[in-house]
């Protein structure tokens, strides 16, 4: 028989960070909805600039937006990852749209962290 | 024919080896209340197109060969009465697998995305001397007709053809339930991959278009909850080696 | 045949007939390529759910960066701001946040089902599950978009 080339239990990884992941947005993003557009009484509940920025500099929002940012972008690469499996590409294929995806991922944090971070020394 | 005779209009695919691609014939059939797709179909053949291939051999739904797509839906021809289906009859062979000609596919791909031993024996019932006396531990019953509509009607198996599919993981889940000395570790380690238990997207397609009660995408679920909990039990115990080796 | 027993890998010429090398002949198909994600006719419950968790997906990805940009506009001061604000609250766009809304319940409360069944915790009620997570959904979604369109008012 021949023997496996990878570790059998990390095969099955993506899918269960994908659902432990979806599991945690249900919380984060429901905290999200309801910090952004449920507690400021203004059309959409969005709140001035002046406002937004104090948001964003208290330290447990800080905190808590930065955690949301990246958990959603893991669910979110490794869903658009399990879209592109779904096509059945060759391996060379699939292995380069996966680190185009993993570079993806850590713009998209980097980015948004930075973002948050410049907003927050401005209030 | 009954007094309900009626005439309708099937379209059928049509293939050839050779042709640039598939043609749809319309053919006006004679039928009644019970004239079954296969029937309106072997009229075409009898009467009309001896040319029309197509597989078909126990007419009562048991041996899983005349599989087709009607009106886009997964049936099988022998059991499906044209007075169940409204309008035109649209006729096409099962999807997802190569077409060999008109409403015959290839098969082959099919089963090779079987976990070996397949198909039909496992090393329990290789019995090298005659038949002994008991038959009962070469009884086993089965749903799976292995007639090839759920893999025609999952859409993962549409885009992707690594994915195993429902039948193969449902036959897996039946080995699990009564291995008959076959490998639990090994049948375990083929399905934790990402082109068999975990591609499937739940939706429960197959157990739709299973005209045999197999449920494949409950199986494929039960499966997984079997991973899970090989997993855990893995994490429980120390491991000899940091990879997961399939002894032979 | 016992010999071969069960093997993770499949061997190259399996391989080969999966990928359809040396195989003639076309592979019948409803509609090409991932269109078929999507095409609905004569399929059930279940491939709905699939195709709109997937559509819901990419909506919310798209978003995602979407999101990102709008906020972006912060780093351009308040008279910037302001400019997005006076948009945020037309109808029109107040219209496509109840999209939204819709699209983050949807895929989460169906992404919370396919967690549970997918992990084979609720095999033989799956389609309750998923009824029962629309109608609570239904909910969450009027509700909102109530919300979306009487705030501030």
């Amino acid at each position: 028989m021949a023997t496996s080339s990878a570790p059998a239990a990390a095969r099955s990884r993506s899918w269960r960070w994908t659902a432990i992941t979806g599991v945690a947005l249900l919380v984060l993003v429901t905290i999200h909805m309801v910090a952004h557009h449920f507690v400021v009484d203004e059309i959409g509940g969005l709140r001035t600039y002046e406002h937004v920025l104090e948001y964003i500099a208290t330290p447990i929002i800080f905190v808590i937006e930065g955690v949301f940012l990246v958990v959603v972008t893991v669910h979110t690469m490794l869903g658009l990852r399990s879209v592109l499996r779904d096509f059945g590409l060759s391996g060379r294929w699939s292995r380069l749209l996966e680190r185009g995806l993993i570079a993806l991922g850590v713009v998209t944090v980097a980015y948004g962290i930075v973002l948050i971070g410049i907003l927050a020394s401005r209030a | 024919m009954t007094a309900n005779a009626t005439t309708r209009r099937l379209r059928v695919h049509r293939y050839k080896r050779g042709d640039s691609s598939p043609r749809i014939e319309e053919h006006d059939v004679p039928a009644d209340e019970h004239t079954t797709v296969l029937e309106a179909l072997r009229w075409i053949q009898l009467n009309l197109d001896p040319t029309l291939g197509l597989r078909h051999s126990c007419f009562h739904a048991s041996c899983g060969t005349c599989g087709v797509r009607v009106n886009g839906r997964e049936r099988l021809a022998c059991v499906t009465m044209l007075s169940d289906v409204p309008g035109t009859v649209t006729v096409d062979p099962i999807a997802n697998l190569p077409v060999l000609h008109d409403l015959a596919v290839d098969m082959e791909p099919f089963y090779a995305r079987f976990p070996d031993p397949h198909p039909i024996v496992r090393d329990s019932e290789l019995v090298p001397d005659a038949v002994p006396p008991g038959t009962a531990q070469h009884e086993r019953f089965e749903d799976c007709i292995e007639c090839g509509l759920c893999l025609s009607a999952c859409p993962v198996a549409a885009t992707d053809g690594t994915y195993v599919g429902p039948a193969a993981l449902a036959y897996a889940q039946r080995l699990l339930d009564e291995p008959r000395g076959a490998d639990r570790d090994a049948i375990l380690a083929w399905a934790d991959q990402d082109t068999a238990a975990w591609r499937c997207h739940a939706a429960f397609e197959c157990t739709e278009a299973c005209p045999s009660d197999v449920r494949p995408a409950q199986r494929i679920m039960a499966l997984r909850r079997e991973l899970r909990h090989r997993r855990t039990e893995q994490g429980r115990e120390v491991p000899e080696q940091p990879t997961e080796a399939v002894s032979p | 045949m016992s010999e071969r027993g069960l093997r993770p890998e499949r061997d190259p010429g399996v391989e080969e007939i999966l990928r359809g090398r040396g195989r003639q002949g076309p592979v019948s198909r409803k509609a090409p390529g991932p269109v078929a994600w999507f095409d609905l006719r004569g399929r059930g419950t279940g491939h709905l759910a699939f195709s709109l968790h997937r559509i819901t997906g990419l909506g919310i990805a798209f978003y995602l960066y979407l999101h990102l940009a709008v906020l972006s506009m912060l780093l351009g001061g308040e008279d910037s701001w302001n400019g997005f604000l006076e948009l945020a609250t037309t109808p029109l766009f107040l219209g496509l946040d109840v999209l939204l809304v819709f699209g983050l319940l949807f895929h989460g409360l169906n992404g919370t089902r396919l967690s549970l069944v997918g992990s084979g915790y609720v095999p033989n009620r799956q389609k309750a599950l998923f009824w029962s997570f629309m109608a609570l959904g239904a909910i969450l979604l009027v509700y909102s978009a109530v919300h979306v369109f009487t705030a501030g008012d």
